[in-house]
């Protein structure tokens, strides 16, 4: 928890004034800078996905990057993962992906991600938070030196973003902030 | 269509993930491709770049604009498997981008709604159910709730017969104190028999009693598409198409032109309740 709101602060004080919440309505300009924030979230997963994939990582080193990782994520996210082949949805509590992710039997592994995103509206929940989908697309390569076996995907990744207005004290002054958290993930093996 | 396309992946995205290991270049494709249904409104109604990382809202000079939208209207069909007739894809066109009267969707708006095909174990077996769902304002903002559910071994659960066949409690059974119910009830297969002409079973309150008792299970989703009548005159199918190449993503999957009573018979047939 304490980790929590020192990121959040952290995440307040690193972002653009404009994020500043006057009101509950999210105008164009703070829609704008509420996607800003919610790619670097974006960002810093996709960096953390990557080094929890190497096979240069350390055991300890890729179980603190989980942690980190998780944090970026609300209580009970998932992630529905499908291939080509099948419809069917396997579902994963994010930490258990993260472990599967760095379990997977290959000696090399190289995660990159293309150069698109797509960020959508935020639409406005029942509880007052607002909710948008941010989609991206990774590519994979494993490679296994013994078997000389060489597989490569690339997922589209639809992340969930939760925005919500909350406030903090600074200097005995209460300051409203927009917050920004993961939320479920579906990941789509696509033909691309 | 080809100057379109290529003008989306010539302005394909700057601002990469950047992650440890580098980013790749797209090719135009991923770009080109209607990535969210959130991506097919705004390009449906030309509310966003050609590449898609600006959002315009009223106001904006391209905004809504009708050659924007003319260039968007060549990348949400799908153009390999619907064969929709290009000289209905042209009419259909010319009437959403009519100079005196343009039509736009609207997410909030009535006139549109998901299918949802989704599998689950009823006592045992693994059955395929098709879910409608609606978007409806509730507290502070809209969440999407189940308007129907079609699902195979609820189809012939209800089979009311009609005329000669028909079983009926005569009309002083009252006068007896209603002591026939017995014959009607233990003796017979279908109580049905005995309900008002009108009567139509509710398939999705006997899904949620199912589902309670604990006879039905969730297993997964199998394919979502959306069915939209706020074009007036008009019927479109938005459904996902997951392949190589650059027609990809959500795209319109199915037109039609509704004529007098089209659009009841198209959506009792999508329900599907009978």
């Amino acid at each position: 928890m304490k980790n929590t709101f020192i990121l959040f602060l952290g995440l307040f004080l690193a972002s653009s004034l404009t994020v500043f919440a006057q009101s509950d309505d999210i105008s164009p300009a703070r829609k704008q800078a509420i996607d800003s924030l919610a790619l670097e979230k974006v960002k810093d997963l996709s960096k953390y996905i990557a080094i929890i994939g190497s096979k240069e990582t350390q055991f300890s080193e890729a179980n603190r990057v989980m942690d980190r990782a998780e944090e970026l994520f609300a209580p009970d996210a998932e992630m529905g993962v499908s291939s080509i082949n099948t419809s069917e949805i396997a579902y994963y509590k994010v930490r258990r992906y993260f472990e599967r992710l760095m379990a997977l039997n290959y000696d090399r592994v190289n995660i990159t991600w293309y150069d698109i995103q797509y960020i959508s509206d935020l639409e406005r929940q029942p509880d007052g938070r607002y909710v948008g989908v941010i989609t991206i697309y990774q590519r994979f390569e494993g490679t296994s030196i013994e078997t000389g076996m060489n597989y490569k995907d690339t997922t589209k990744k639809d992340i969930t973003i939760y925005v919500e207005k909350k406030q903090t004290q600074i200097a005995g002054r209460t300051i409203e902030f927009w917050d920004v958290m993961l939320g479920d993930v579906r990941v789509t093996e696509t033909s691309a | 269509m080809a100057i379109f396309l290529f003008a989306i992946s010539t302005f394909v995205s700057a601002q990469g993930l950047g992650s440890a290991s580098g980013t790749i270049k797209d090719d135009g494709r991923l770009a080109a491709s209607t990535k969210q249904l959130n991506q097919f409104f705004r390009r449906f109604n030309a509310e966003e770049s050609v590449d898609g990382n600006t959002r315009y809202n009223p106001g904006d000079d391209l905004y809504r604009n009708p050659d924007l939208r003319k260039g968007f209207f060549e990348v949400i069909f799908d153009k390999e498997t619907s064969g929709i007739p290009d000289n209905l894809k042209n009419q259909f066109i010319d009437d959403v981008l009519s100079d005196t009267y343009p039509q736009y969707i609207r997410f909030h708006q009535e006139g549109w709604f998901s299918e949802v095909q989704a599998d689950f174990f009823f006592k045992g077996k693994r059955e395929r159910a098709s879910i409608i769902f609606k978007l409806q304002p509730q507290g502070l903002g809209y969440e999407w709730i189940i308007d129907a559910v079609s699902f195979p071994p609820f189809k012939n659960l209800f089979n009311k017969p009609e005329g000669d066949d028909k079983d009926f409690l005569h009309p002083l059974s009252h006068e007896l104190g209603f002591m026939n119910l017995r014959r009607a009830f233990e003796d017979s297969d279908l109580p049905e028999s005995f309900t008002r002409s009108s009567f139509e079973p509710d398939f999705l309150t006997l899904f949620l009693y199912e589902m309670k008792q604990n006879n039905i299970r969730f297993a997964t989703v199998t394919d979502v598409k959306f069915h939209f009548f706020q074009v007036e005159g008009w019927y479109f199918e938005v459904s996902q198409f997951n392949r190589p190449g650059f027609n990809t993503g959500w795209l319109i999957s199915s037109l039609v032109k509704l004529k007098p009573g089209d659009k009841e018979s198209i959506q009792n047939y999508i329900y599907d309740q009978k």
